[in-house]
């Protein structure tokens, strides 16, 4: 066991994985109209208060400094997050009004405006949106993933639902972990976890995976198609995985599922007989108070390797996936990864993205996927009106520049393929859809 | 090994997997409402692969088998 530095009220030391994520970030700057961001959607069945929401969010975010904070280096060159005393910027909220709201499509372009708009700068790290009208509503949070990642977020938004409701709001930040280890010892441990992750990598990348073309231009922005699955047709899904993946199993079925579609995709863009690389993000928090870990990345991978002939059918592209799941998890891979990572925090970010191209022929993957499945208990109300669904509008590295991510709201599940634009076309998404719902 | 102590090992290694208290972990309780997930799951596996060395996941496993630490508990026994 080594000297432990801890971080103070106002910096926070960067895990390896908020590293990754911050390199990501700077690539992502690079080739696309803005950073590694994602939205979170929350769908109302009725209108909320435009005054109040503003006031009771600029209230809330005064007593979280640290969604204002910026990326430095501390004197012994371990990033970290500077958190400024206080907040003081204020809440970056827009508010549109639509004459009809009969459906998402209404109200679609400001949520891709939304998550495709570059945060004003470095200490802006969150927006919010509100489109309203015709007694329906949607409220969208977009954030920097530096700050939070998806469950964080979704939780986040959660504590902000109870701030809304509790009558002592001077109590809401307590709980709330702002501190972490430089983690400068243990390097054996370090150096073990690196070469394990080598190994994988080197694995991984024979045969080279395939993925789509990225198309040219570096302003390119995100787009996204939403499919949300009504209560019978997510029990069926459900069942389905059951029966054909076994018991819990619903992430193994659901990346099969999707890799048999993405497979239909790539032989239409002419690739014959394609290979998958698929990193799979995974929650890395206890079941505890999601308070201890709020803000930063909680988060880990497992790499799924899926050969052409493994994609004949999906009882096989399950089987291959669950067992090299298993295996993963046996041989301790996610903490691997996430010791590994712990090793890149002395490169440079500009650095970063370049290392990030050298496995794979610069490919990194074929898609990117997660899942969030029932998470922290969010109650369907929010100031008044009822929340209908919750979806995540996340985007991708580039490249691949292409994700699947499937997260269960009340009994729904909702599927959000997001791609950067060029990539696919619209008959694409729509063969992607029909793929998806004829085989869940 | 009895059905007890089996009961109690997983109960020990599903509070070390989930980041819970052993005595919350309540043997009738439905794994999937005590925040488990895919993956957390298959850490349970590898857990009984390594405490009864029973690879579960090669079996043919029904929800029934694996519902909760009872139904778990009493697979294993008659593996055992």
């Amino acid at each position: 066991m080594g000297f432990v530095i801890p971080s103070s009220k106002h910096r926070r030391y960067l895990s390896g994985a908020d590293w990754i994520i911050n390199a990501l970030d700077c690539m992502l700057k690079t080739v696309t109209c803005a950073g590694n961001m994602s939205q979170i959607v929350f769908m109302l069945d009725g209108e909320i208060d435009e005054p109040l929401l503003r006031s009771r969010l600029e209230s809330f975010i005064r007593k979280f400094p640290v969604v204002e904070g910026r990326v430095s280096r501390d004197l012994n060159l371990t990033p970290l997050w500077k958190i400024p005393g206080k907040a003081v910027v204020g809440v970056n909220l827009d508010v549109h009004r639509v004459q009809a709201f009969s459906s998402l499509n209404d109200v679609f372009s400001f949520l891709e405006n939304g998550v495709n708009r570059l945060f004003k700068d470095e200490n802006e790290h969150l927006s919010f949106h509100l489109v309203q009208g015709g007694g329906r509503a949607c409220f969208a949070m977009t954030f920097d993933h530096r700050l939070l990642d998806a469950r964080g977020a979704e939780s986040f938004l959660h504590l902000f639902r109870q701030f809304l409701t509790e009558g002592d709001e001077s109590r809401i930040e307590e709980g709330v972990c702002l501190t972490a280890p430089a983690c400068l010892s243990d390097w054996g441990r370090k150096f073990i976890a690196g070469r394990n992750l080598n190994r994988k990598i080197i694995s991984l990348s024979k045969p080279t995976p395939d993925a789509l073309p990225v198309p040219s231009g570096n302003d390119r922005a995100f787009r996204y198609k939403v499919v949300s699955f009504g209560a019978d047709e997510t029990a069926k899904i459900y069942d389905n995985a059951d029966n054909s993946a076994g018991f819990m199993m619903e992430m193994p079925y659901l990346l099969a599922v999707t890799v048999q579609a993405v497979r239909g995709l790539f032989q239409r863009k002419g690739m014959a007989a394609p290979n998958y690389v698929v990193p799979v993000s995974l929650d890395m928090r206890g079941s505890g108070d999601i308070r201890q870990e709020l803000f930063f990345n909680h988060v880990s991978y497992l790499f799924f390797k899926v050969l052409a002939e493994e994609t004949v059918d999906l009882k096989s592209t399950i089987n291959t996936i669950k067992q090299q799941m298993y295996d993963q998890v046996k041989s301790g891979m996610p903490a691997d990864v996430a010791e590994a990572c712990l090793l890149t925090r002395i490169a440079p970010l500009s650095l970063m993205k370049k290392i990030f191209r050298i496995p794979f022929k610069g490919r990194i993957a074929s898609f990117c996927f997660s899942y969030l499945g029932k998470g922290p208990s969010m109650a369907s109300g929010f100031m008044g009106a009822e929340i209908t669904n919750i979806f995540h509008m996340p985007r991708v590295p580039v490249p691949p520049g292409l994700g699947f991510f499937f997260n269960y709201f009340n009994g729904r599940l909702t599927m959000v393929v997001s791609y950067i634009e060029g990539l696919i076309e619209d008959e694409d998404i729509q063969m992607l859809e029909e793929r998806m719902r004829e085989s869940l | 090994m009895t059905k007890e102590e089996i009961e109690d090992k997983l109960r020990q290694g599903i509070a070390s997997i989930t980041s819970r208290d052993k005595s919350s972990i309540a043997v009738e309780t439905p794994l999937h409402e005590m925040g488990i997930d895919s993956l957390s799951f298959v850490e349970i596996l590898v857990f009984i692969e390594k405490s009864f060395n029973l690879r579960l996941i090669e079996l043919d496993l029904t929800k029934k088998d694996l519902e909760t630490v009872d139904a778990l508990a009493s697979f294993i026994a008659g593996k055992l």
